[in-house]
Parts: structure tokens; C-alpha cells; sequence
């Protein structure tokens, strides 16, 4: 039964036509002005922000949320979503420490763990398919069931050894630019790339925007679902790695506080949550915003109770404005 | 074309009642708050078989006070997943009114009835912006209670900064003991929450928010109006969320900014186990009442069945998994031609 | 292809329903009267500290001769306190003799453990407590950590600096009272300036990114007064590239080698042998060898400045040794989970894993046991703090305000 609507009509499939382009490139570029309008009035606050090295530690902070982000708005643009992300975290942090040092090549070491990420998304995937289960229940089940199995398999105290590659990630510099920047950079263009400009991401716009119709146009629904949940998993397990170089070391929790943030990120970042529209630029805007935010509420001298108020009020703020714009530009359906 | 019977029993979109075969028995399997009933009534069953304890009038009545406060907040929950929304609002309501009750404590039953409509009318107040914000400013509901949970959780902690204060005992003796000996008061309140349903059921606005979670666009054409329609469905969540915190006061007798956490996952949880579909225009609230209920009891049933340390959250996984396929293929049983 | 599908659907429900079965099955004990029936009801989990807790306790569950007398059994409700109140009504109902108990709520509990001690279950909370008076607590609280650490940062700073407060969760009770204890003694020196104050959810990641976006806004600070995480903290500086300043924290294995290795503070904060010593004095009334009535015990503060820390060369705490060899344990593995004095049955495997010592038998307790001070809101409803509170027990003050 197909879903079909009159605003939906008129939603264009091909993302280049100039009017979405613009409006779009527009909101975008909102979150990340509005970032820098925070740096520059937590200046304000203290004499030493505003500053480049706040930025540098603001980047470095955001990076983690950049990287599950990029997942997180695949499973969303799809139509899904993915609440094992926080459980798949901690799962490639705990099992690359417990797997180093354990006398392998690192390389050997790291790419199992990944490979161990992508299975659990492969279940996510396959759940949502063949058993017909809502995402949000497969994803939340799966991340208890995850989380669970790793309190027993560590007995609650995660050991081993942190591998070298994600210590200089994290904590080397290249040219004078910090490692993890120029990683973070890659990673941006290179996700950007994959959701916005291939036939791939255009399938995935396509099986979200209406799955029936994707099926009916001929276009295999099932490959793109399974890939957006194993690139879902398989970007949580490094942002785990990358979290213990940060570290130097894992816990079995180190995963919670990026589940909502990176639903935050791809919501505020532009995507619809119900699928079908979204831009990974505009994820890394609404990462960098929160990121920002977090840090310069965390200056402020108030009790946290007022702290959180404000945070919150500002989110209400920023989505207003991303909105406003588009809305003025286009003068037409509401994003929902 | 009536939407309203077809909507809520879970069954196929837009068909009305009794054009796809088998009659009533098919319907009532396709019905999914039957379904969840049915998972529940299992569960109690294996429950009791486990521990014997667990007919006793104590034993029961724990086991609704427990998970009242779930099951209204979700009932809430399902009305704006029915208009294909997000409510992250519960959270932050809940640990509000939890906050206010407790700091502000009144005695005596006419300080229950203050207390309760101080609940309702913050959780009605939230409800509102919530609705202006999605109907008047467009936002996504999922942003626009994103930002009123992590509001209301900030003003909740500027109330009380740790766990402390103490809910009138009057309100915390009566809301979860017993009348006439054998009824739990909680019981009854949750009831009345379903009567209300069951009434409103068949107003225009019910058969609107119906109508507006599965096609808005076809909806607002038809002449339902749709913005009213998800105003008063945010308002009614809120008054709903407003109503557990109360009841959640009444069972933890105290205050504790962080209450309404737990609420987020869990609401969405029992909604869906409830058999409402996040793709809107499906499903109702006494499901989701059912969902939560069950989602508690399954708590206990790992514990009677003697599941512990961290074997519970596997079998919790297994068992959510397992529940939401099994009321899938019930659900196929009652339709012939196996419609997806 | 339908037919398929369903088909495959419904073994996997059948598969999964019939696993979920047999486990229930299998798990259901056989009634062995005699043996206490004894639960751990956590709600917290996957931290170490955590962890360590509850790995003693099933150690000591297994050592002789309890090994005959006990079946314990681990129960994990999170954080939910509705969900912690279920296990309490169902362990109640399963007539538990007793149930050693991390709280989630001081107060939200109450009611359940009341119902529970009138149906004669003995309750001992460790670490975090509860106010009502049926209950035992074992806990450090009332002995100060906050004022303590605070007054030796101090002294260490000379009465004066630019400081960070690492707190804990926002809107908990454990971490409000050693805030107040802080605060109590920073307000008495002017010179003292708290620049920033955050919340670091007592993990050590946390309190690393925490620090950094304080660094970022203040990058000339002179000391950190940290709970539970601080070797985040200690990785912050590193990162930033600054010295490490006089730091107090709680009792990580990486803090403390960082103090041996010359950073200046103290290492004091909550030890993880508190549930041990909670479930021996349970298993002590139980068996009637002990007499005690529902009170609120104090557990003593541990406390390691920066010159008396000691590297142990085995697998035990012994010989006045305190932390343990880098690589042996994790950074942040909490040394303070071993009492030579009150619980010398275990042993660094009891710690990681939960297994009893080979040889162990459970040693009596002293038979003193110290009470703890009242702390309305913590351990206590309708009570009064003395009124020296936030009197010091560890140090002096060596500068005067």
C-alpha cells in the first residue's frame, strides 16, 4: 500500500535542482555560523575563549560525534533508526583493548573488531527485513543484548592494552595540524561524498523516501537497508576505538552519551526523521553546534539546572532558524 | 470511508472492517491491542506458574502501582506516534511534576487534588508549546520536544538540585492502596484513562488525529483540520504525561530530578509493543497501556524464572524481539491474503 | 515467497520463544531450605567501580564456609528506581533473608524496604544510603571526603589558586554532599577561586572532556578538586600539553601511580570494600553471632597522599602496599577494594573476576563498628547534622584563611 501525499508529490528526487540546492547549502551553513557566533560570544565569558585553541579543542571533542553521526544519518535517511549505536561503541572500544597486545598485528586486530561492529549491524538490518521488527525495537533489543553480553564477558572490568594506531589518531600532529583534524576532515568529504553525490546515496533517499515505490521502480530494497545499518555499526565500533586512544582506555558505558547527540546532530543537521531527505554537511553542522554548545554552556558559572535550561532553549533557537530560512526561501510545505 | 475502526485495530490501511475475509475472529486477530493482551496474559500465567506468591492481592497490586506510571505515559506516547510524531517530552514532564509535588507537598486529600492539578496543567502548559512549535513554527516534533525535554529537565533540577523532598503522605498512602479491599487505586485511575479513551474515541478529532497520522496531505484535502487536530493531541499527551508524574509521586513518595528519564526508551518501548506503528495512523493507546504493563511484568518474570546478573538484559532483548515478531505473524494469521 | 518468509519468521519467534523457555526453566532453583537466601541487588552496572563491588561479594559468597551457607543471587535494575523497587517487592516476595544493596534513590525505595524489613528481610546498602531507619548502611559518606581532599588541596596551594570542581551526576545526593563538604572549606579562603565546576559522571572519559573544555577556558588553573574519574582529569593536562597541577581524587590505579610518579594530592574517595564488609556484617547477624541493630555505619575514609603511596609486589594488598603495577590492573581499576583488617579472604582475582581465593575462610570481623554521623536527606529523614558537619578528621588546615 503505497503512502502517498500532496506535499510529498513535489519532493524532486534529484537533489542538484538549484532551488533545493540553494536553500539547502543555506540552512546548512546556518549551523555552522551559529557555532561560530557561540565562539565568539563565549568570549565574552572568559578572556581565553573565543580563541583558535577552543576551537581546536572543540573539533577534537566533536570528532567522535562526527564520525557516528555519519552512520546514525544513514539508518535516519532510510527511514530507520539506530539505537544500538551506543552498546556498538563501547562494544569496539572494550574488544579492541581486550584484543591488542594479544601478540596479533594490530591491523589484524582492529579489522576483526570492525568486522565483529558490522555483524551486529547486519542483524539490525536483517531484523528490520525478514522479522519484520520496527528499527526502533531491533535497534534498542539488540543494544541491551550487546551491552548485556559485555558485562559478562569482561566481569564489568574491561582490560588489555590500547592500540598505538588510535593513540597517535587521537594524540599526534602532522605538519603542526592535530592528527584527528585531518582525519576528521577525510572522513567529512568522504561521507559527504557517499551520501549526497553516488547512485548509492541516491538509492538510500530513494528507499526512504518510499519504500513501495522503490520496490516498485525495480530497485533492490534490501542492499541499501543492510548498508546503512553495518556502516551504522561499523562507524559506532571506530568511534569506540577512536574514544580509547582518546582515553587510553574503555568502560563498558563509554558509549551512553552519544546516542541522543547523534540523533540530535542528524535532526538539527536538516535530515527529516522519518526519512527520505538530509545532508551529511548538515550532520556535521548539527555535531559541531552541539559540540560547541556543550562547551561553552560548561563555562558558564551557574547551577547546572539553569545551565541545562539554556541549552535547551538554544536548540529551540538554532532549529528555528534553520527552519525560518528554508521556510522563507521556499515558501512552501513545512519540514516535519 | 470510515477511518477510525480500521485505523485503530492495527489492521490494513484505508480497507474498511470486514472487506478482508475471515470476519471477526480475523479482525480481532489482526487487532494489535489484542494481541498484546494476549502477550500479557501469557506472561502473567508463566509468572504465577514460577512464583507462587504472585496471585496474592500484595503481590498484584505491587505489579500495578509498579507500572502505572508507564502505562499512562505511554498511553500519551501513542497518541502523537499515532499522528506519526516524536514526543521526547515525557521525560522532562514527568520529572517536573515528580519535582513539584515533592518539593511542594500539601496535605491531605484537597492537597492531592492541588497536587494533581498542578500535574496536569504543567504537563497540559508543555503540551502546548509543544504543539505550537510543530503546528505554528514547523519544527519536527522530534526536534521541538527534543528541546522542551532538555527545557523542562533543566527547570526540574533548578527546583531540586538532588534527590530529596516528600510527596504528602495522604496522596502516597491513598493512590497506591487498595478500595473495597481488592481494587488497586492505581488500577482504577489507569481505567479511567481507558473510559476516557473509549469516549473519545468517536469524537471528530480522534477519527482526525487517525486520519492525519496515516496521510496528512489526503486529511487536510478531506477537510479535517489538521493543525488543530496535532494541537490538542500534544496537549493531551502532556496532560497524560503530567498524570504519571503524579502517579510515579504517589509510588516513589519523593522527589528526584532525573525521574522521568527512564520514561523516554521505555514509552516508546511499550507503544510499540503496544502495536502502534510509527509510520502513524495505527494502533491505540490502550495497547501501549497493555505494552507497559507488560514490559514491567516481564521484569519480574526473568526474576521468578530465576535470570540474573546480566543474563536479564539478554533475555529482555530476546524477549522484546521475540513478542514484536510473534504479534506479527498473529497478525498475518488473521488476514488471508497476507498483507504486509 | 510469502510463505517463505512467514515461515522463517515463525521459527526464528518459536526458536527464540523455546530458548527464552528453557532458560527460565533451567534458571528456576530447586528449594534448598537451610541455605540463606541472600540477593545483590545492584542498579548501576558497567563501571568498575561497580563491578568490583559486586565481584567481592559473590567471592565471598564462595569462600568457605559460606559456600555451603549462602545462595546468592545477582540482580541488575539500572537506573530506574521503579525498576529497582519491582526487584525489591520480588525479592521480598521470594522471601529473601537478607538483600546487600546498592541504592539507586535515597529516598524513592523507602516504602518497598519498609514492607521488607516488617517481613523480617535484613537490608545493607553500600556506598550510596538511604533514609529509612529499617535499614543498615555501610557507607564512607559521613566521613567527609569532600571537606577532607578540599583542605588538603589547599594546603598544597597555599591557601590560594585557580581551581576546577570534577563533580559526579547532577541531582544525586552522594554527589551534593561531598560538593558541600568542598565548598564548606573553600569559601574560608578568599584566595581560593573555583573557575569552573562540571559534571564528570564519575568516569574517567567523561572528566577527560570536561576538563579539556575547561582548559580551553582557562588555561592557567592551579589545581583540580576531582570525584570519581580523576585520571581523565590527568590526561586532560597531558593533552593540553601543561604541567600537572596538585590534584585531589578519588582511588583509581592510574591516579595513584600518577602520584607516585610526583604529581601532588591526596587519593582518597569511595572504596569498593564497602559492599564486602556490608555482606559480612549480614552474614554475622545472620548466623547470629552478631547483635545489631538497623544503623547507619561509617566505612573509614581511605586516605593516600602523594609520599605514602606504595607499589604492592604481588597479587594482594599487603604490607602496607597500595596500588598496583601499571599493566596489571586498568587505569581506572579502584584499589580500594581491599581491606587487610576486615577482609582479608580476598584477593586480586576476587576483585577482576569474582572468584574466591583458593584456601580463603571467611575471618571474623572486629567487633567494633563505627556509627555514622546524621546527614538529613542522605542517611536519615527526621533528623539533625551535628553541627560541626564538615569537621576535618584527616588533615589540618596548614594555612590559615
Amino acid at each position: 500500500m503505497t503512502k502517498t501525499s500532496a506535499s510529498r508529490l513535489a519532493v524532486p528526487a534529484d537533489t542538484r535542482s538549484s532551488a533545493r540546492f540553494r536553500s539547502e547549502t543555506l540552512a546548512v551553513a546556518m549551523t555552522f555560523v551559529i557555532s561560530i557566533i557561540l565562539v565568539i560570544a563565549s568570549g565574552f565569558i572568559s578572556p581565553a575563549l573565543g580563541s583558535w585553541s577552543q576551537v581546536y579543542t572543540i573539533l577534537t571533542l566533536a570528532s567522535f560525534l562526527v564520525v557516528v553521526a555519519f552512520g546514525q544519518g544513514l539508518v535516519i535517511l532510510i527511514g530507520g533508526l539506530d539505537l544500538s549505536i551506543a552498546s556498538v561503541i563501547m562494544l569496539g572500544g572494550v574488544m579492541v583493548t581486550a584484543w591488542s597486545g594479544s601478540g596479533y598485528p594490530q591491523i589484524l586486530m582492529i579489522a576483526a573488531v570492525l568486522a565483529l561492529c558490522a555483524g551486529v549491524g547486519l542483524v539490525n538490518a536483517l531484523g528490520t527485513l525478514w522479522l519484520k521488527v520496527p528499527p526502533f525495537i531491533m535497534t534498542m533489543a539488540t543494544g541491551i543484548i550487546v551491552a548485556s553480553s559485555a558485562l559478562g564477558y569482561t566481569s564489568g572490568t574491561p582490560r588489555g592494552v590500547t592500540p598505538e594506531l588510535f593513540t597517535w589518531l587521537m594524540k599526534s600532529e602532522v605538519a603542526g595540524i592535530p592528527t584527528i583534524l585531518i582525519f576528521v576532515g577525510l572522513f567529512v568529504f568522504c561521507g559527504a561524498m557517499l551520501q549526497g553525490w553516488t547512485s548509492f546515496g541516491r538509492r538510500l533517499q530513494a528507499v526512504g523516501t518510499n519504500i513501495s515505490a522503490a520496490r516498485v521502480a525495480g530497485l533492490s530494497v534490501s542492499l541499501p537497508v543492510v548498508a546503512a545499518y553495518v556502516i551504522s555499526s561499523v562507524c559506532a565500533g571506530f568511534a569506540g576505538m577512536m574514544l580509547v586512544g582518546y582515553a587510553n582506555g574503555a568502560t563498558l558505558r563509554m558509549g551512553d552519551s552519544y546516542l541522543l547527540p547523534s540523533i540530535a546532530a542528524v535532526v538539527i543537521g536538516g535530515s527529516s526523521i522519518l526519512g527520505g531527505r538530509g545532508s551529511y554537511i548538515g550532520t556535521v553542522g548539527g555535531a559541531v553546534l552541539l559540540t560547541t554548545l556543550g562547551t561553552v554552556i560548561s563555562a558558564l558559572g551557574i547551577e547546572q539546572g539553569w545551565r541545562t535550561v539554556i541549552e535547551g532553549s538554544i536548540i529551540i533557537a538554532a532549529l528555528l532558524l534553520l527552519n525560518e530560512t528554508f521556510m522563507s526561501l521556499l515558501g512552501g510545505p513545512a519540514r516535519r | 470511508m470510515t477511518f477510525s475502526a480500521a485505523k485503530e485495530t492495527g489492521g490494513s490501511r484505508a480497507v474498511p472492517v470486514g472487506r478482508k475475509g475471515g470476519g471477526a475472529v480475523a479482525d480481532l486477530l489482526r487487532n494489535g491491542t489484542f494481541i498484546v493482551a494476549v502477550l500479557y496474559v501469557i506472561l502473567f500465567v508463566v509468572n504465577a506458574a514460577l512464583q507462587s506468591k504472585a496471585l496474592n492481592i500484595n503481590s498484584v497490586t505491587n505489579l500495578v502501582n509498579n507500572a502505572a506510571p508507564l502505562a499512562i505515559a505511554s498511553a500519551g506516547q501513542a497518541l502523537i506516534v499515532i499522528s506519526r510524531g516524536f514526543d521526547l517530552s515525557v521525560a522532562g514532564v514527568v520529572s517536573l511534576t515528580n519535582v513539584l509535588i515533592a518539593a511542594y507537598p500539601i496535605k491531605g486529600p484537597l492537597g492531592a487534588l492541588a497536587a494533581l492539578a498542578m500535574a496536569l496543567s504543567v504537563g497540559g502548559l508543555v503540551g502546548l508549546v509543544n504543539g505550537f512549535l510543530v503546528v505554528k513554527l514547523r519544527m519536527q516534533s522530534i526536534a521541538a520536544t527534543l528541546g522542551t525535554m532538555i527545557i523542562t529537565q533543566g527547570l526540574a533540577l533548578v527546583i531540586l538540585d538532588a534527590p530529596k523532598g516528600s510527596v504528602a503522605d495522604w496522596l502516597a498512602d491513598e493512590m497506591t492502596d487498595r478500595v473495597f479491599g481488592y481494587v488497586p487505586v492505581a488500577g482504577l485511575v489507569v481505567l479511567a484513562v481507558v473510559v476516557l479513551w473509549l469516549i473519545a474515541r468517536r469524537t471528530d478529532s480522534v477519527v482526525g488525529l487517525y486520519a492525519v497520522g496515516e496521510d496528512e496531505g489526503a486529511a487536510s484535502l478531506s477537510g479535517v483540520p489538521v493543525q488543530a487536530v496535532r494541537m490538542k493531541t500534544f496537549v493531551a499527551a502532556g496532560l497524560l504525561y503530567g498524570l504519571a508524574g503524579f502517579m510515579l509521586s504517589a509510588q516513589t513518595a519523593t522527589g528526584n530530578p532525573n525521574a522521568g528519564t527512564p520514561f523516554l526508551m521505555l514509552s516508546f518501548a511499550a507503544v510499540s509493543l503496544g502495536g502502534v506503528s510509527f509510520s502513524g495512523g495505527r494502533g491505540s493507546p490502550v495497547g501501549a497501556i497493555i505494552g507497559a504493563a507488560t514490559l514491567m511484568l516481564l521484569q519480574k518474570v526473568l526474576f521468578s524464572g530465576g535470570v540474573s546478573s546480566f543474563y536479564t538484559g539478554i533475555f529482555q532483548g530476546a524477549v522484546l524481539i521475540a513478542a514484536i515478531v510473534f504479534s506479527g505473524l498473529i497478525s498475518k494469521l488473521g488476514s488471508r491474503r497476507g498483507m504486509t | 515467497m510469502t510463505n517463505m518468509k512467514s515461515l522463517v519468521r515463525g521459527a526464528a519467534a518459536a526458536l527464540l520463544g523455546a530458548a527464552t523457555l528453557a532458560g527460565l526453566a533451567a534458571g528456576t532453583a530447586s528449594a534448598e531450605d537451610k541455605k540463606f537466601k541472600i540477593y545483590l541487588a545492584m542498579s548501576y552496572s558497567g563501571n568498575a567501580w561497580q563491578s568490583e563491588a559486586a565481584n567481592i561479594v559473590k567471592a565471598l559468597a564462595q569462600t568457605a564456609p559460606y559456600d555451603k551457607m549462602v545462595e546468592l543471587k545477582e540482580v541488575i535494575s539500572g537506573t530506574d528506581p521503579q525498576a529497582q523497587i519491582a526487584a525489591y517487592e520480588s525479592m521480598i516476595e521470594d522471601g529473601a533473608d537478607g538483600i546487600v544493596s546498592f541504592p539507586i534513590s535515597s529516598t524513592a525505595l523507602n516504602r518497598t524496604i519498609k514492607k521488607g524489613c516488617e517481613a523480617g528481610v535484613l537490608f545493607f546498602m553500600y556506598d550510596a544510603t538511604v533514609t529509612e531507619p529499617c535499614a543498615y548502611n555501610v557507607s564512607y559518606l559521613t566521613s567527609g571526603f569532600g571537606e577532607n581532599s578540599a583542605q588538603a588541596l589547599v594546603n598544597e596551594l597555599g591557601g590560594k589558586g585557580k581551581i576546577f570542581l570534577s563533580r559526579g551526576v547532577p541531582g544525586n545526593s552522594v554527589d551534593q554532599r561531598h560538593t558541600d563538604g568542598a565548598m564548606s572549606v573553600f569559601k574560608k579562603y578568599p584566595g581560593i577561586e573555583v573557575v569552573a565546576e562540571y559534571y564528570s559522571y564519575w568516569d574517567d572519559r567523561t572528566t577527560q572532556q570536561e576538563t579539556a573544555k575547561a582548559l580551553a577556558a582557562h588555561p592557567d588553573v592551579n589545581g583540580i578538586w576531582a570525584q570519581a574519574g580523576e585520571y581523565g582529569a590527568i590526561q586532560a593536562l597531558k593533552d593540553a600539553g601543561k604541567p600537572l597541577v596538585p590534584m585531589t581524587g578519588e582511588n583509581s590505579n592510574g591516579f595513584r601511580l600518577a602520584l607516585k610518579d610526583g604529581l601532588k594530592g591526596v587519593s582518597a574517595g569511595s572504596p569498593p570494600a564497602q559492599a564486602g564488609y556490608a555482606f559480612k556484617l549480614l552474614m554475622e547477624i545472620l548466623q547470629k553471632k552478631r547483635e545489631l541493630k538497623p544503623m547507619n555505619i561509617e566505612y573509614p575514609l581511605p586516605w593516600v597522599p602523594a609520599d605514602q603511596v606504595k607499589v604492592c609486589a604481588g597479587d594482594k594488598i599487603e604490607n602496607g602496599c597500595n596500588v598496583f603495577p601499571d599493566g596489571k590492573v586498568p587505569s581506572s581499576f579502584v584499589t580500594e577494594v581491599f581491606n587487610p583488617e576486615l577482609l582479608p579472604e580476598l584477593s586480586l582475582a576476587s576483585a577482576l573476576d569474582g572468584k574466591p581465593t583458593p584456601g580463603a575462610t571467611i575471618q571474623p570481623l572486629p567487633a567494633d563498628v563505627k556509627q555514622g554521623e546524621n546527614e538529613p536527606g542522605i542517611n536519615c529523614e527526621d533528623c539533625q547534622a551535628p553541627a560541626d558537619l564538615y569537621h576535618l578528621t584527616k588533615v589540618q588546615a596548614t594555612v590559615q584563611p
